[in-house]
């Protein structure tokens, strides 16, 4: 193989270099995780025209290609125009042409603008759970256009409940699905199904009383997560017809500091987490000084400080009533050599405008 | 006589009857279901045509605007106490066949049971009259004629809906006038002739039978199956059984409430008695007690029919997706198979000097 391969820009296309040289990996966007199954021909096209003939479930949901030589990417690129249209651009009204906030043309041979902001995971939510809050793809469709195309990174994953089978605790801003319930007494016939449900599959919050027959509540420490209207069976438990979301902020795998996400907002309505997205591109540009660097959105946080973070992410965004935010958030990171931080000033980093 | 409303005037008509009755009729509470973004039918109080869920069964019956989930039934203050006050209006229920023969079961537990008459049934029932929702088949989990309450006369006007309006035919003449000036047509209402779903319980007949098919293992499959929950007895059009817990206010013991909730033979604990001892205490033991309530023991008390309806709404609520039908199947087979054995036990005996 002797190719001149400027792999930073293949990698930006979406393209990922692999460890057979001048061959490639293409990633696929899915928001959500979901789309009509008639795009797995387009995969298979792909797959058998121009890589190795197979495929893998990408770990953020995308479809992954694998064996691609870089001489294809011009034709795969090409290609994927109808995809990109048809995915991004009508199913999630997303703006091809602006990049980073910035107007950026997009060249419909071209591929993937950027690689930035991840692919949005879902777990199935409602459209099949019986646990679900919330409809998380259609939720990551409405996200998508907020976040891509940007050079600024950052992982969206949605849970639909509190179960959190897409591990909204592991990514720089997990979205849980979580509801809140009114209880009808009057249709409560005091069978104590929903404290047991609580009891085995949630935190505990509810118990019956003797007295009176009827349930009684430790609303501070109720997580939404509706088990016990899954459990009623006289739907004396119902879900209040508003939705709402918590969000799990600064969750990260990776080499240095793995940890898990701490709880920002709860009780938000969608249009207060839409809002708030808004801001993300700002923040990081803030951040880094307008330099997009490959650096995943957690970091960023932790150059800016959470106080920070919590400024400039909130800025404009209207509350609803019921949301609660965090005053401040201490993280627990996995110590993989201790005193981690401590290190010559040198190779301190820093935030906002140099 | 019979009319052809438009939409309009089917509320300009349920305008009017709502000046002199409470009606009762399937309303949907979106997002009220058990799953996210479900919805459930029940009955409530309607004021317009478009509140009447009409296209679809209702999750729960229509016993509920004649003997609520919950009802106080008089409160107390020392030595005193008075009565809870009923309704003051009559109450005309939309309800589909089925639902009128439950009431028609339900009044027999209530009121025609034991030489007592339940009071706060009887005075609620005494002002009900039913408008007969022609039903148009109802859903795959539907067996109303093999329990023959698919017909039925026992109502005040028939009704069938459609998107445009409602056709009525009435035959109580004490309606009319709430109908005057409004299109005469020409209607006559049909009934369901035929479900998807058939169901022939067995002959229980035989006590031997019946004692061999309490103890056949073909209930131990509910005790992994069945989680107790109570859904099927509280859908169910006909169940009737309740608790009464006398609520207190506040630290007073002098004074208070009694009510009455329902309660379910299928939940753990119905059956318990003093010393902790329950009589049911499997899934199974209660699901067998259930179904041979609903499929034996009424009509062997009662004579009558069947206590079952064959609404269906057990089948339709129940989490675990067991059916009262594929059940009924299972015990027929179990009684196939205890007559099988008896009879070789029999002609086994015959051969032995």
């Amino acid at each position: 193989m002797n190719q001149d391969i400027n792999i930073k820009k293949a990698r930006t296309n979406c393209f990922r270099q692999s460890k057979v040289p001048g061959e490639f990996m293409l990633q696929m966007r899915v928001p959500g995780g979901f789309l009509d199954a008639a795009y797995l021909s387009v995969i298979e096209h792909i797959a058998k025209t121009w890589g190795d003939g197979n495929f893998h479930f990408g770990t953020r949901q995308t479809f992954d290609i694998t064996g691609i030589p870089y001489g294809n990417i011009p034709a795969v690129n090409a290609y994927l125009e109808q995809y990109i249209r048809e995915v991004d651009e009508q199913l999630c009204r997303v703006d091809l042409d602006t990049v980073s906030q910035e107007p950026q043309p997009w060249d419909p041979e071209g591929g993937y603008p950027t690689i930035g902001a991840r692919n949005i995971t879902a777990c199935i939510g409602n459209y099949h759970c019986i646990c679900a809050n919330c409809n998380t793809f259609e939720l990551a469709r409405k996200i998508e256009p907020i976040i891509f195309p940007s050079h600024y990174h950052i992982k969206i994953n949605i849970a639909g409940c509190p179960n959190d089978c897409n591990k909204a605790h592991l990514c720089d801003f997990g979205i849980i699905g979580v509801a809140k319930m009114t209880y009808h007494p009057e249709r409560c016939i005091g069978c104590g199904a929903c404290v047991r449900a609580c009891e085995k599959g949630s935190t505990r919050v509810l118990s019956l009383n003797e007295n009176t027959g009827k349930i009684e509540k430790d609303a501070c420490c109720c997580i939404g997560c509706g088990e016990c209207v899954r459990a009623c069976p006289a739907s004396a438990w119902t879900r209040q017809e508003t939705k709402f979301y918590r969000v799990i902020l600064g969750g990260r795998t990776g080499r240095q500091t793995p940890r898990t996400g701490k709880m920002f907002l709860n009780w938000a309505t969608e249009e207060v987490v839409l809002s708030a997205l808004r801001n993300w591109q700002k923040f990081s540009a803030w951040v880094m000084d307008y330099k997009p660097e490959y650096l995943h959105g957690g970091h960023l946080i932790d150059r800016a400080g959470y106080k920070k973070f919590k400024e400039l992410i909130l800025e404009g965004v209207a509350l609803n009533p019921e949301c609660l935010v965090a005053e401040d958030i201490f993280w627990q990171e996995t110590e993989y050599r201790s005193n981690f931080n401590v290190k010559p000033m040198s190779l301190h980093h820093t935030a906002g405008p140099q | 006589m019979e009319y052809a409303l438009s939409a309009a005037q089917a509320d300009e008509v349920l305008r009017a009857l709502s000046r002199d009755f409470t009606v009762c009729a399937p309303k949907r509470f979106p997002k009220a279901g058990r799953y996210s973004d479900t919805d459930i039918v029940r009955y409530d109080r309607v004021e317009k045509f478009s509140d009447i869920v009409w296209e679809t069964k209702s999750d729960y019956p229509a016993k509920e605007a004649v003997s609520p989930i919950q009802q106080t039934l008089f409160y107390f203050t020392e030595d005193e106490f008075r009565e809870s006050k009923g309704p003051k209006k009559p109450i005309l229920l939309f309800a589909r066949p089925c639902d009128i023969h439950a009431q028609r079961i339900q009044a027999k537990i209530y009121a025609g049971n034991g030489g007592f008459e339940d009071f706060y049934y009887t005075r609620v029932r005494n002002l009900v009259k039913f408008a007969m929702m022609e039903c148009g088949g109802g859903d795959d989990t539907c067996f109303c004629v093999s329990m023959g309450t698919n017909r039925t006369e026992d109502c005040s006007m028939a009704v069938k809906f459609s998107a445009e309006g409602m056709q009525v035919q009435l035959k109580e003449e004490a309606f009319l006038p709430y109908f005057q000036g409004m299109p005469e047509t020409s209607y006559t209402p049909a009934f369901v002739e035929e479900n998807v779903l058939k169901v022939e319980p067995p002959d229980l007949s035989d006590e031997g039978v019946y004692q061999a098919l309490k103890k056949h293992p073909m209930w131990k499959e509910f005790d992994s199956r069945c989680t107790s929950c109570g859904s099927c007895t509280v859908a169910c059009s006909t169940c009737t059984c309740f608790t009464t817990r006398d609520v207190l206010y506040g630290d007073n013991a002098e004074v208070g409430e009694r009510r009455r909730v329902a309660a379910s033979c299928q939940v753990a604990g119905f059956d318990q008695m003093a010393g902790q001892r329950e009589l049911r205490p499997t899934p199974g033991d209660r699901m067998r007690y259930k179904v041979l309530h609903k499929f034996h023991d009424y009509k062997a008390r009662f004579g009558e029919s069947h206590m079952c309806v064959g609404c269906g709404r057990c089948i339709h609520r129940c989490p675990e997706f067991i059916s009262i039908v594929e059940t009924v199947r299972k015990m027929s087979a179990a009684v196939q198979e205890i007559q099988e054995e008896q009879s070789r036990a029999q002609a086994g005996a015959g051969v032995q000097p």
